[in-house]
C-alpha cells in the first residue's frame, strides 16, 4: 500500500469518527443524565458521580410505561404494514398499466406529501371522533394508513424493475396480482425492508396527532409520555431523560439487531 | 347559495345537530339524585408531578362527598386546553367543566359559552364568594358577570439565589424592594460573580403576559382601555423602557427566554421574577447546591405593586340542568378551603380564601413551617385582575405585544417606538366599538 | 439499470374482450391508497380552502362570516412575514450543506473503507435518523445552553467566550439549522454510499485505464452518476426543510430571539392554527401548500431535465 492511500484511509477514519461521535453523543447525553439525582442535573461532569433509578422509578409509578410502549409497537407496526401494503398496490397500479387518469392519481399521490398536517387536524378530529375513534390505537392508524412517501419510492423501485421477468410471467399466465406478489415482491426486499423502517420510525415518533386523539393513558403511546414530563413548572430534566431514554430505547435496541439488515438494505436499495 | 351549502355539508351538519339540544337554558337543578357523570377539562394533569397529585387527590375526595357525580377528567397541557375544549365542541363532545388560563376569559365568555353564574347558580354564587380575595371573583368576570371562578393562580414573586446575593456583598435578607434596588443588585451580581443578576419570566412561549402585566401595572398603566391598545403609552412604555435601562445596564441577564428556570436552578442567575407555582421545583433543584430566597415583587419607587394573577379559572360549559349543579359543586369543591389546603400547601398556589392561613385546621401550620411563602401572601390585597383581550384575534393581538415588548427589551431600537409600531399593527385587530 | 422500465412500454397489452374489467383493474389496486388520502386529506383540504374565506371558529353557536381574501391579507401583512420569507430561504440554504454537501464528501471520501469499522460507522451515524424530534430539541437546547451546557463549558475550557446559541440572534437560526441538520446528515450520507456503490465499476475501471486521476473521476464519472441522488436530496430539502425546522423552532426558541428563527411555517402556526380561527389557519395552511407545491412542480421539471441517468 502507498503513502498516500494509506494517508487517505486515515483521513476517511477520520471523518467517519467525527461523524459517529456527533451522532451518538447527545444521545448517550441523554442516557447518562436519566441516571442522575436532580440536583445533580446540571452538572457539566461526563458522567454522574452518584447513578440513581430514581428516575425510572418515578416514570414507572407516574404511567404504565410497558403498557404503553406496547401500545407504540403495536400502532408502529400497524401502520408500517398499512403503508408498505397500500404503497405496494398503488405503485404497482402506476407502474403496470398506463390508462386514463392515472397521472392524475399519482400527482395527488405525491402532493398529498405536502399538505401541512394542521390544515388537517381540526376537521380529522372531529371526524374520527364522529367514527368513535376517539382514544383508540385504531384511530392513530387509520388515517395515516397511506403514506406518499411509500408509494413513490416503491414506485421508483418498480421502474427500474427489469421488463423481461413481468412480461416472462404474464406468458405464463399470471394475472397481474400473482405478478405483483410472486414475481415484483420478491425482488423488493431492499427497498420495502428500509420503506418499513422508515415508516416505522415515523410511526413511532408521531407526536401531535396522538396528542390530539389519545385520552387515557392505558391507550397512549410513548411520544405522550414524553410531553406528560414537560411540564409549565419547568421540565424535571431527569424524568424527562429517563422517559425519553425508554421512549426511544426499543427503537434503538431493534436498530442495534438489525443494524446490519437496516443498513444493507438502505445499501442495496437506495432510496430514489 | 351553493357555497353556503358546501360550508354547511362538510363541517356544519352534525355539528348544528349537536348543539340545538340544550340552547334552551333551563333551571339549574336543585340538587343531583341519579348518576351523572361530567367532564372536567384540567391542564394539571397533562404532566406528572405535584400539581397531577394534588389534582388527583381532589377529584377523589369530590367523588367521595358526592358519590352521585362520577369526574370523567380530561387532561391537556395548559398551552393546549383551549384548542382542546374547543376542538372537543366542534367534534360534539360534552365539555362540562375546563380549566382554562386566565388569558382565554372573554373568549371563553363571549366565544365559547361558558356560563355566567349569576344567571345559572343564581345567590349561591354571592354565598360561596365570601371569604374570597377582595378582587376574588373580578379575576373571572367579564361585562360585570362571572364567568371563571379563580381556581389555581399565583402572582409574580422574586426568587432569591441568596448565594450569589452574600457572594456579591449584597445582603440577602435585604432583598431589592424597587426597580432601582434591582438595578444596583443585578450589578453588583454580575460584576462580583460573573454570573446573571436580574430576569422576569416574561418572554418565553410559555410565559404568558402576567409578569409584563404586573410591571406595566405596578407603574399606573394598563395594557388596553375597552377596545383600544393603550400597551405603548406613557406609564405602560416607561415600565418596558425601565426594563431595557436594566438590560442596557447589565443587571437584565441576556439569555435564551426559553430556558430562564433552568438558568435559576443552576445556579447562574441572581434574581428571578415568576410565579410561586414553581416554587417547589426550585427547592429541589436547590437542594445543596444554593440556598433560594423569596421576596415580593419590586416596585417603582413608592408607586404600590399591582401583581397580577398568573394560571387559570375553571368555567362551567353544561347546559343539561342535572349536570350544571354537579358542575357547581365541582367548581365549588375546588374553590374550597379544604381545597385550597391542598392546592397551596402541595403545588404552591396562592389560596383565593385567605382565613385558611391563619385556621389551624387547614394551612396555618404549614405557613408555619414554610415562612419564604409569605412574600406571596403579602401579595393577596393588592392582587389586580389580568387583562384579557377580547375579539377573534385576541391571540394574535396579545401575541403581537408580546413581541414588540421583547424587542423593545432585547433589541437595539427605540423602546417607546418599538411599542408604538406595535400597537398601531395590532389596533386594527381588536374588535371595533 | 440498462434495461427498460417497465413504464417505457407504450400501451399494455392488446385489446381484451374483458375490455372494461380491464380499465377498473389499476383503480382497484390504487383504491385503498387513494380512499386514505381523499378522506383524511383532500376533502378537509377543499373545506379548508373554502374556510380561508370566512371568520368562523367552527363553533356551532357562531355564524360564519364571509370575509372574502381577508385572511390572507392579514397573514401576509403580519409584521414577522417578510423576515419569515428570508429566514426560510436561509433555513433551507443552511441545510442544504448539512443535507447534501457533507454526506456526499463524506461518502465519496469514505467510500474506499471496508470491514467491520465501516459497518459500524454507518450503524452509528443512521442513529439520529431514530430519535423522536422532541427529544433531540430538548437534548440540544440543553448541551447548548450558555450558562449549564456542556459545549459551552468545553468553549470556555478552550479559552474562549460562551456563545449565546439559542439565545443571540446572530447564532440562534443557524443553530436551529444544526440541530435539524444533526438528524439528515447521516441519513443523506448513506443514501449517498449507497448510490456510489451502485455504480458500475467497469466505468471507473476504464476512466482509470485512460490515465484519469481521482480527482477527474469523481468529477466526470461519480458525480454526475450521482446526480439523481444529489437531486432528490435537494429537492427534499427545499421541500421540508422549513417543515423539519418547524419542530425545533416551535419547542426551541418560538421563533426568538427578536424574531430571528421564525419562518414562514411558524408564522403560520403562530397566528393561524394555534389560535384555532380557522380562517386564519386554513388560508396559513392554504398558502403554504400553494406555495410549496408550485415550488415541488418546479423541482420535478429541472429534475427531470437535469438527472443523468446511467440507461
Amino acid at each position: 500500500m502507498t503513502n498516500s492511500s494509506q494517508a487517505r484511509k486515515a483521513g476517511a477514519h477520520a471523518v467517519m469518527i467525527v461523524l459517529s461521535a456527533l451522532a451518538i453523543f447527545p444521545v448517550y447525553w441523554m442516557v447518562q443524565t436519566s441516571f442522575r439525582p436532580s440536583n445533580e442535573v446540571f452538572s457539566t461532569l461526563l458522567f454522574p458521580t452518584a447513578p440513581t433509578l430514581d428516575n425510572y422509578r418515578a416514570v414507572m409509578d407516574a404511567m404504565p410505561i410497558l403498557r404503553i410502549l406496547g401500545n407504540t409497537f403495536v400502532m408502529a407496526a400497524a401502520t408500517t404494514l398499512a403503508q408498505v401494503l397500500t404503497g405496494l398496490l398503488a405503485a404497482w397500479a402506476l407502474v403496470r398499466w398506463r390508462f386514463p387518469g392515472g397521472r392524475i392519481a399519482h400527482s395527488l399521490i405525491a402532493l398529498s406529501w405536502l399538505v401541512p398536517f394542521q390544515v388537517v387536524m381540526i376537521p380529522n378530529y372531529v371526524l374520527a371522533t364522529r367514527l368513535g375513534l376517539l382514544d383508540t390505537l385504531a384511530g392513530l392508524v387509520i388515517p395515516n394508513a397511506a403514506a406518499a412517501f411509500a408509494v413513490l419510492v416503491l414506485y421508483n423501485a418498480m421502474r427500474g424493475f427489469p421488463r423481461e421477468v413481468v412480461e416472462a410471467a404474464r406468458m405464463d399466465g399470471a394475472g397481474s396480482f400473482r405478478t405483483l406478489v410472486e414475481v415484483v415482491v420478491p425482488n423488493l426486499r431492499a427497498p420495502l425492508a428500509s420503506i418499513s423502517i422508515l415508516c416505522f420510525i415515523s410511526a413511532w415518533n408521531e407526536y401531535f396527532w396522538p396528542l390530539l386523539l389519545i385520552r387515557k393513558m392505558d391507550n397512549a403511546v410513548v411520544q405522550i409520555g414524553l410531553q406528560f414530563f414537560m411540564t409549565q413548572e419547568g421540565n424535571d430534566w431527569g424524568l424527562l431523560m429517563a422517559a425519553a431514554t425508554l421512549a426511544s430505547l426499543p427503537i434503538l435496541a431493534l436498530y442495534l439487531v438489525l443494524q446490519r439488515q437496516v443498513v444493507e438494505s438502505f445499501m442495496k436499495s437506495g432510496i430514489r | 347559495m351553493i357555497r353556503r351549502h358546501f360550508l354547511t355539508l362538510a363541517l356544519g351538519a352534525s355539528i348544528l345537530a349537536g348543539a340545538g339540544a340544550g340552547t334552551a337554558t333551563a333551571q339549574m337543578a336543585d340538587s343531583v339524585t341519579e348518576p351523572v357523570t361530567i367532564s372536567f377539562y384540567n391542564y394539571n394533569l397533562a404532566s406528572a408531578g405535584l400539581g397531577r397529585e394534588a389534582t388527583l387527590e381532589l377529584i377523589a375526595a369530590f367523588e367521595k362527598a358526592n358519590p352521585m357525580i362520577k369526574i370523567e377528567p380530561v387532561g391537556v397541557p395548559s398551552n393546549e386546553v383551549l384548542s382542546r375544549v374547543q376542538a372537543d365542541m366542534i367534534a360534539g363532545l360534552e365539555v362540562d367543566v375546563a380549566q382554562l388560563v386566565f388569558r382565554d376569559l372573554i373568549y371563553a365568555a363571549e366565544q365559547l359559552g361558558a356560563q355566567p353564574l349569576e344567571d345559572v347558580v343564581g345567590d349561591e354564587l354571592s354565598a360561596h364568594a365570601a371569604g374570597f380575595v377582595p378582587n376574588g371573583l373580578a379575576l373571572g368576570e367579564v361585562n360585570d358577570k362571572t364567568y371563571g371562578l379563580a381556581y389555581v393562580f399565583s402572582t409574580p414573586v422574586m426568587f432569591i439565589n441568596r448565594d450569589l446575593f452574600r457572594e456579591a456583598g449584597l445582603d440577602p435578607d435585604q432583598p431589592p424592594r424597587t426597580w432601582d434596588d434591582v438595578k444596583q443588585a443585578g450589578i453588583a451580581i454580575a460584576e462580583k460573580t460573573g454570573k446573571h443578576g436580574f430576569f422576569p419570566g416574561a418572554y418565553g412561549p410559555i410565559d404568558g403576559t402576567f409578569v409584563y402585566q404586573s410591571i406595566v401595572m405596578s407603574n399606573g398603566g394598563k395594557v388596553r382601555e375597552g377596545n383600544t391598545l393603550t400597551f405603548a403609552d406613557e406609564n405602560q412604555a416607561d415600565a418596558v423602557a425601565m426594563l431595557r435601562d436594566l438590560m442596557d445596564s447589565g443587571a437584565h441577564a441576556r439569555i435564551d427566554v426559553a430556558s430562564h428556570m433552568d438558568t435559576f436552578q443552576s445556579g447562574n442567575l441572581g434574581m428571578f421574577l415568576f410565579t410561586s407555582a414553581v416554587l417547589s421545583r426550585f427547592e429541589e433543584a436547590a437542594e445543596g447546591n444554593f440556598e433560594l430566597g423569596l421576596a415580593p415583587m419590586p416596585s417603582f419607587g413608592e408607586k404600590p405593586t399591582a401583581p397580577t394573577n398568573s394560571g387559570s379559572a375553571v368555567f362551567m360549559f353544561s347546559q343539561d340542568p342535572v349536570k350544571q349543579r354537579a358542575a357547581w359543586e365541582l367548581m365549588k369543591f375546588l374553590t374550597s378551603n379544604e381545597a385550597y389546603t391542598t392546592i397551596t400547601s402541595k403545588i404552591g398556589y396562592l389560596p383565593l380564601r385567605p382565613a385558611t392561613l391563619t385556621d389551624d385546621r387547614y394551612l396555618k401550620g404549614w405557613l408555619a413551617e414554610n415562612p419564604k411563602f409569605q412574600a406571596n401572601i403579602e401579595q393577596l390585597d393588592r392582587l389586580t385582575p389580568n387583562v384579557a383581550f377580547p375579539g377573534p384575534n385576541y391571540r394574535q393581538v396579545e401575541n403581537m405585544m408580546k413581541e414588540a415588548m421583547t424587542e423593545a427589551v432585547f433589541g437595539d431600537g427605540d423602546p417607546r417606538e418599538v411599542l408604538r409600531t406595535a400597537q398601531e399593527t395590532a389596533q386594527p385587530l381588536m374588535p371595533s366599538n | 439499470m440498462t434495461e427498460t422500465a417497465i413504464s417505457a412500454r407504450p400501451a399494455t397489452a392488446p385489446a381484451m374482450p374483458r375490455l372494461r374489467l380491464r380499465a377498473a383493474e389499476p383503480w382497484l389496486y390504487l383504491a385503498p391508497a387513494l380512499a386514505v388520502v381523499a378522506v383524511w386529506t383532500y376533502v378537509p383540504l377543499l373545506q379548508a380552502f373554502e374556510l380561508s374565506f370566512y371568520q368562523w371558529n367552527m363553533l356551532p353557536r357562531s355564524q360564519p362570516q364571509f370575509v372574502g381574501l381577508g385572511n390572507y391579507v392579514n397573514l401576509l401583512t403580519l409584521p414577522d412575514m417578510q423576515r419569515a420569507v428570508v429566514n426560510t430561504i436561509l433555513y433551507t440554504a443552511g441545510l442544504l450543506p448539512l443535507s447534501v454537501g457533507i454526506p456526499l464528501v463524506v461518502a465519496l471520501m469514505t467510500a474506499g473503507l471496508s470491514g467491520p469499522l465501516r459497518n459500524l460507522y454507518r450503524a452509528l451515524i443512521f442513529v439520529p435518523m431514530i430519535v423522536a424530534p422532541i427529544v433531540a430539541a430538548i437534548v440540544w437546547r440543553w448541551l447548548l445552553n450558555e450558562d449549564h451546557g456542556l459545549v459551552n463549558h468545553w468553549i470556555e475550557a478552550m479559552g474562549f467566550e460562551a456563545v449565546g446559541f439559542l439565545r443571540d440572534p446572530q447564532f440562534a437560526l443557524w443553530t436551529l439549522v444544526w440541530i435539524t441538520g444533526w438528524k439528515l446528515i447521516g441519513f443523506s450520507t448513506l443514501l449517498f454510499a449507497a448510490a456510489d456503490a451502485g455504480i458500475n465499476p467497469s466505468y471507473v475501471e476504464a476512466a482509470r485505464m485512460d490515465g484519469a486521476t481521482n480527482w477527474q473521476i469523481v468529477r466526470d464519472i461519480r458525480l454526475p452518476l450521482l446526480s439523481p441522488t444529489i437531486l432528490l436530496l435537494t429537492m427534499m430539502t427545499i421541500l421540508f426543510g422549513a417543515q423539519w425546522s418547524f419542530v425545533y423552532i416551535n419547542a426551541l426558541t418560538g421563533g426568538g430571539p427578536l424574531g430571528s428563527t421564525t419562518n414562514v411555517y411558524f408564522v403560520m402556526w403562530e397566528y393561524g392554527f394555534k389560535t384555532m380561527a380557522a380562517g386564519w389557519s386554513t388560508a396559513a395552511g392554504m398558502l403554504v401548500f400553494a406555495v410549496f407545491g408550485l415550488i415541488a412542480l418546479a423541482c420535478l421539471g429541472i429534475m427531470k431535465r437535469m438527472a443523468f441517468y446511467d440507461e
